[in-house]
């Protein structure tokens, strides 16, 4: 027993996600990620279990713990009511606190995933806005997409969104004092510090990797590495 | 003096005991609910770990009944019992009462509804079947047609079905399952030729005298293959044939293979029919639902109510064999405390 597995049990999804494991692989089976990524949630459940910190670090620093889809399938299965996927989340959680994230490819996307969702709760109040697919970045989305993206305001009038417009209905500007609200929950529950904390991770991952990271947003030489690199390996 | 002995259930425990009792002066009552004796071995075909014939040993139980003193009254449902005085007053469902000196619960287990597992399509799809169902088309030899037209045939053995599973509501292992899978396996394996049998598991619980001989020959002389990895969920594609998912353990892949047939091997609960008698007494139950005795070590077969006294599978899953081993402890015990109740 060791650090990180003492810090691992202080969080409540991991005491909820892993009572005991019997290796029996149900979880695994019914997986969605293990299917498509070389990844295994019964093996997680069992490393951590064993409580050894060099293994748990290992895990910590590896792109095992992103393939996860936190869909919870596996909670719906486990013959030992565990819930893989709310360990994966704990795990997730340390890797992001220790640093640990900027080791693997997967994980480094996190610095990408808090430039672009995480600036635009901040600054819009919305997670996603269809103006962050970005049909350069976006190849998978087609040319369907691509017209979309380019004629957005009319496309939206046509569907009856009020796209960026005061008052009701779907895709609204967020009213100010809204917005200074939900910034005031990111202060006050620590989810500023932990956007902070990846930001510096991450900076400091993307000097020693001799690549600008900005001070914001995408445009920059390790926003692209993350997010475009595919080492071909995940499979 | 001469005593009565009520025994509740008069499936192999039940009738060793009467047999067991033959011996003692006390007059001995079987109470049955059903209109025959035997309990599930009379649904069996050949029994682990040696494919004895289960009806030759049925007959055999039923022949050693003790003529002399012992009587067994079918249709007897018992649901209730009382304290009165130093006996036991038992109450049958058709509101008969039959006062007794000891009574002994051979009440037995039922076998785990398979339906509750949804996600292996017991009772949704029609290839999907159980051990007790298997055991079933063996006796009657009323296998479906589709098997029998002589191609090959892929059969999966799904262990653990409603055992050692906190969402079926049974952390409990049934011990026998693994052994009964085994079996199945190779009676399949020479009842279709062609075919070739996986078996799913966790662990292989090969406990008894011969479990693991019979698992390496299940390998060896009948190439039964054996899969460590629990199912997930079975589904129906085209024709009839299932996809079973899996994760293959020991090479850490989830994988879908495809079946003929489904054999899910279902595990030992609690019998429902002992429920309103332990409640009536407030007899304690184990953690897994099973009648509890007062000593799991030195009193097994003895109740924390004096003079009520327990015997196989009521109080945990157990083989033929240990049921009836159970059966004779209990006999003794029953005798030994009729001696002290005289001697008061
Ligand atoms: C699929 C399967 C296959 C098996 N195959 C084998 C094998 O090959 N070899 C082997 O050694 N063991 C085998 N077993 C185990 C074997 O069946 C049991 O050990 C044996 O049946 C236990 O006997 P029992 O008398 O305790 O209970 P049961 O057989 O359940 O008999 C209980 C009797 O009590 C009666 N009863 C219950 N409640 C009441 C009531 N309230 N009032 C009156 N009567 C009542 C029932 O009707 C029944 O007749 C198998 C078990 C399973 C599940
Ligand atoms: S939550 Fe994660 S581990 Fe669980 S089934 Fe979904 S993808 Fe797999
Ligand atoms: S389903 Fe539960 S017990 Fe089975 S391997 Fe996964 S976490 Fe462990
Ligand atoms: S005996 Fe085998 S199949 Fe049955 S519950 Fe135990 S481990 Fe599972």
């Amino acid at each position: 027993m060791g650090r990180l597995y003492e810090r691992l049990c202080e969080d409540l999804r991991c005491l909820e996600g892993l009572k005991s494991c019997m290796n029996c692989g149900v979880c695994t089976a019914i997986c969605p990620s293990a299917e498509f990524y070389r990844y295994d949630p019964r093996k997680i459940c069992d490393t951590v279990q064993r409580a050894d910190d060099e293994s748990i670090e290992q895990l910590l620093k590896s792109d095992t713990i992103w393939y996860c889809g936190e869909c919870m399938s596996c909670k719906t299965r486990c013959p030992r009511g565990n819930t893989p996927g709310l360990l994966i989340m704990a795990l997730r959680k340390l890797s992001q606190e220790m640093g640990y994230f900027t080791d693997s490819e997967k994980g480094r996307q996190q610095f990408a995933i808090r430039r672009v969702i995480g600036d635009s709760i901040l600054t819009t109040g919305y997670c996603m806005r269809p103006i962050l697919v970005n049909p350069a970045n976006h190849p998978e989305q087609g040319p369907v997409w691509e017209w979309v993206y380019n004629n957005l305001p009319e496309v939206m009038d046509k569907v009856g969104a009020n796209y960026l417009k005061d008052g009701p209905g779907a895709l609204r500007r967020i009213a100010p004092e809204v917005l200074s609200e939900i910034n005031q929950i990111f202060q006050v529950t620590g989810g500023q510090d932990f956007f902070q904390l990846i930001e510096e991770f991450s900076k400091d991952k993307a000097d020693e990797m001799c690549l600008d990271a900005g001070e914001l947003g995408g445009d920059n030489a390790y926003f692209s590495e993350v997010y475009t690199k595919n080492s071909g390996n995940h499979h | 003096m001469n005593k009565t002995i009520v025994i509740v259930g008069g499936g192999p425990a039940g009738l060793e005991a009467a047999a067991a009792l033959g011996s003692s002066p006390h007059h001995v009552l079987i109470l049955e609910k059903e209109h025959n004796t035997g309990g599930k071995l009379k649904n069996w075909h050949h029994l682990f770990p040696n494919f004895a014939d289960a009806s030759e040993i049925l007959k055999s139980l039923e022949k050693s009944l003790p003529l002399n003193n012992s009587e067994i009254k079918y249709d007897c449902d018992v649901f209730k019992m009382e304290q009165m005085d130093g006996n036991l007053l038992v109450s049958l469902k058709s509101g008969e009462k039959i006062k007794a000196d000891a009574v002994l619960l051979a009440t037995g287990f039922d076998l785990f509804d398979a339906y509750k597992k949804e996600e292996y399509g017991h009772g949704i799809y029609k290839n999907v079947i159980t051990s007790s169902e298997l055991e079933g088309m063996f006796v009657n030899n009323s296998f479906p047609d589709q098997l029998k037209d002589g191609l090959p045939k892929k059969i999966a053995m799904v262990h653990c079905v409603g055992s050692r599973d906190k969402k079926a509501g049974n952390m409990h292992c049934s011990k026998l399952c693994c052994i009964t899978g085994v079996k199945q396996a190779i009676e399949l394996r020479k009842y279709l030729s062609k075919s070739s049998v996986y078996n799913f598991y966790m662990d292989l619980r090969m406990y008894g005298q011969h479990f693991e001989e019979l698992y390496q020959e299940a390998q060896e002389d009948y190439g039964v293959n054996f899969i460590r990895g629990r199912v997930s969920e079975i589904a129906e594609i085209s024709d009839g044939k299932l996809q079973v998912k899996a994760e293959d353990t020991l090479s850490g892949r989830p994988m879908k293979m495809i079946f003929d047939l489904v054999v899910l091997l279902i595990g030992m609960t609690p019998a429902t029919s002992a429920a309103s008698i332990a409640q009536s007494l407030a007899l304690p139950k184990s953690g897994s639902g099973f009648l509890a005795p007062v000593h799991q070590h030195i009193s097994a077969n003895e109740t924390c109510i004096p003079g009520l006294f327990l015997a196989g599978t009521c109080r945990e899953p157990l083989s033929l064999q240990e049921s009836i081993t159970d059966a004779r402890a209990a006999a003794l015990k029953i005798i030994e405390w009729l001696k002290l109740k005289d001697n008061h």
